[in-house]
């Protein structure tokens, strides 16, 4: 992640303007979004102690919106929301990820903690606002491609649109993120104030 | 409260004589309850002088188990009472609970005491404490089976008579419904009044409760699906199988002798002799539909699972494919959950069985 933070910054002073960025941090950002999946297996396989359907949910999201939407409707790959939401991801999984590094050392920075109990209140809404614009920018171009979709008649009497599928994911976030939202703000009250109370005693 | 005495006679009397004294009633009172703990705590054998028999009752003190903090206290309670005794008593004191809503535990993380158990083998003392959690809105599972299949059964119905909202009405009303389409419907209905009738008149539902939140779930899944498929079964664009009439004749004929196996093997299982602790595991009768039990310990599973798969060859539609995948998927875990319960009762039989699929699993 930090190798996409870095290619963002060098494609942004080498190119002068922060549009199309997409384009010099396509493959990192596959490759690393992709490997996420792991995260579930090792939740399945009992090596990490989270809920392997929370976990699941939100890196399926994630993969969702890295293949299904942003490579596969290559119209939107210059949008500025793709910026806005690689961004959020950027931030949140470099921290993230050096969170565990350092717990895993038992030598975890207070900075990290805060860092990751609190940025994602900014950072959070700025990447669903990105995800959703980008969705809802791609609609168009699916509807007019038949992306996707199978239409009766057929031999096995099935049939799927794309563009009610995505319409349905965009409602879906209604409830979804308000819901997860809290929960890490609940997450943030006991987690920062515990380490409040530690500090304290000692 | 009054006490009925069943400490020995002297007791008696000084409880009598407590009782007159009004200013120091209270404290003999509670005296009183404590020499009858001890007593009873003690299991002290009476006196063979005694002339009555000693009848000790219990108190059973329910407490909230995440406050910890006292519900009530149901008294006077025989040693012959079981669970569902006191649960009653606990409903008329506090009657937003209904027994079967209620659930009790012996200690906070212990798993739930059973409405049989008699009062007698948990008391360590004669007060017993248990924990109370609300269990939740409960329905009755005949109210759950009846629900569940009834659903199905009527929208399938409607989608079948082409309701105007539903399908484009000039399409509807041009073109020529395949023959399958109406062996679909037929097959459909069949299945499912079947299970509403053995619900009602040959499954022996324990008369146990089930939160209505499983309801709900059980309903939103087969009243979802059961809308997908019948929407394109009975689609005006709907195209027939691939191998014409051989595929539909074939497919239909399974699934009518897997009906008719479902039906006798639940007929069998409910027809057995004796049950709980001396049941044994059913065995064939001159019924060929039910040689399925030399093979496999769950043999009403198999049948479901080969309706759906017959159902899903007649129509050759995707979606009915995806249902029935789901319900393989259900129905294995259940078959696993009771192969090895099975296992553990009636060992010797069934050791040679498979849980669902002859000889695979």
């Amino acid at each position: 992640w930090l190798v996409i933070a870095v290619g963002l910054v060098r494609a942004y002073l080498a190119k002068g303007s922060y549009h199309s960025l997409y384009y010099s941090i396509e493959k990192p950002l596959k490759f690393f979004q992709t490997g996420a999946l792991l995260e579930i297996l090792h939740c399945a396989f009992g090596i990490v102690p989270s809920s392997v359907v929370l976990t699941a949910f939100q890196v399926m999201s994630r993969v969702f919106l890295t293949w299904a939407v942003t490579h596969s409707v290559k119209e939107v790959q210059t949008e500025d929301s793709v910026l806005l939401f690689v961004v959020a991801w950027t931030i949140t999984e470099i921290i993230r990820y050096s969170f565990y590094t350092f717990s895993l050392l038992n030598h975890l920075p207070y900075l990290i903690k805060w860092a990751r109990y609190t940025l994602f209140i900014v950072l959070y809404p700025m990447g669903v606002s990105g995800e959703l614009l980008t969705i809802y920018a791609a609609l168009p171009f699916v509807r007019q491609s038949g992306l996707y979709s199978i239409s009766l008649p057929n031999k096995y009497n099935f049939s799927f649109d794309y563009y009610t599928f995505l319409i349905l994911i965009m409602i879906s976030y209604i409830p979804i993120f308000p819901q997860l939202y809290f929960h890490m703000l609940h997450q943030r009250r006991k987690v920062l104030s515990h380490t409040e109370e530690h500090k304290k005693s000692e | 409260r009054r006490h009925k005495p069943s400490a020995p006679e002297h007791k008696r009397d000084f409880a009598a004589h407590g009782g007159a004294l009004s200013g120091s009633h209270n404290d003999t009172r509670s005296f009183f309850n404590f020499s009858q703990l001890v007593l009873s705590a003690g299991h002290l054998k009476s006196p063979p002088v005694l002339k009555h028999s000693k009848v000790t009752y219990f108190e059973v003190e329910i407490l909230d188990v995440q406050s910890k903090r006292q519900i009530c206290i149901v008294d006077k309670v025989p040693p012959s009472s079981t669970l569902l005794d006191v649960k009653q008593k606990f409903h008329k004191a506090c009657p937003q609970w209904y027994p079967s809503r209620v659930g009790l535990q012996l200690e906070r993380n212990g798993p739930y005491l059973k409405d049989s158990i008699s009062i007698q083998s948990l008391a360590v003392s004669s007060i017993i404490t248990l924990y109370f959690t609300d269990l939740g809105q409960q329905v009755s599972w005949t109210t759950f089976f009846l629900t569940e299949y009834t659903g199905p059964l009527l929208i399938y119905l409607l989608f079948y008579i082409r309701l105007s909202t539903i399908y484009d009405q000039v399409e509807s009303t041009k073109n020529f419904r395949h023959p399958v389409v109406h062996l679909a419907c037929f097959c459909h209905c069949l299945h499912y009044i079947r299970h509403l009738l053995e619900t009602l008149f040959v499954h022996k539902l324990s008369g146990g409760h089930t939160p209505l939140k499983n309801m709900i779930q059980g309903c939103a899944f087969y009243w979802g699906f059961t809308s997908w498929i019948a929407y394109y079964i009975n689609h005006p664009r709907y195209t027939p199988p691939s191998f014409g009439h051989r595929q539909v004749s074939f497919a239909a004929l399974a699934f009518l002798m897997c009906e008719a196996g479902n039906h006798f093997i639940n007929v069998a299982l409910a027809q057995q002799k004796h049950s709980g602790s001396k049941a044994c595991f059913p065995s064939p009768t001159y019924n060929p539909f039910t040689w399925l039990f030399l093979l496999v310990s769950c043999p009403n599973y198999t049948y479901e699972v080969g309706s759906w798969i017959s159902f899903t060859v007649m129509t050759q539609t995707l979606p009915v494919g995806i249902f029935a995948f789901l319900m393989v998927i259900q129905m294995s875990l259940w078959a696993r959950k009771k192969h090895k319960l099975y296992l553990k009762r009636f060992y010797p039989e069934v050791r040679r069985k498979a849980a669902m699929i002859p000889i695979i699993f």
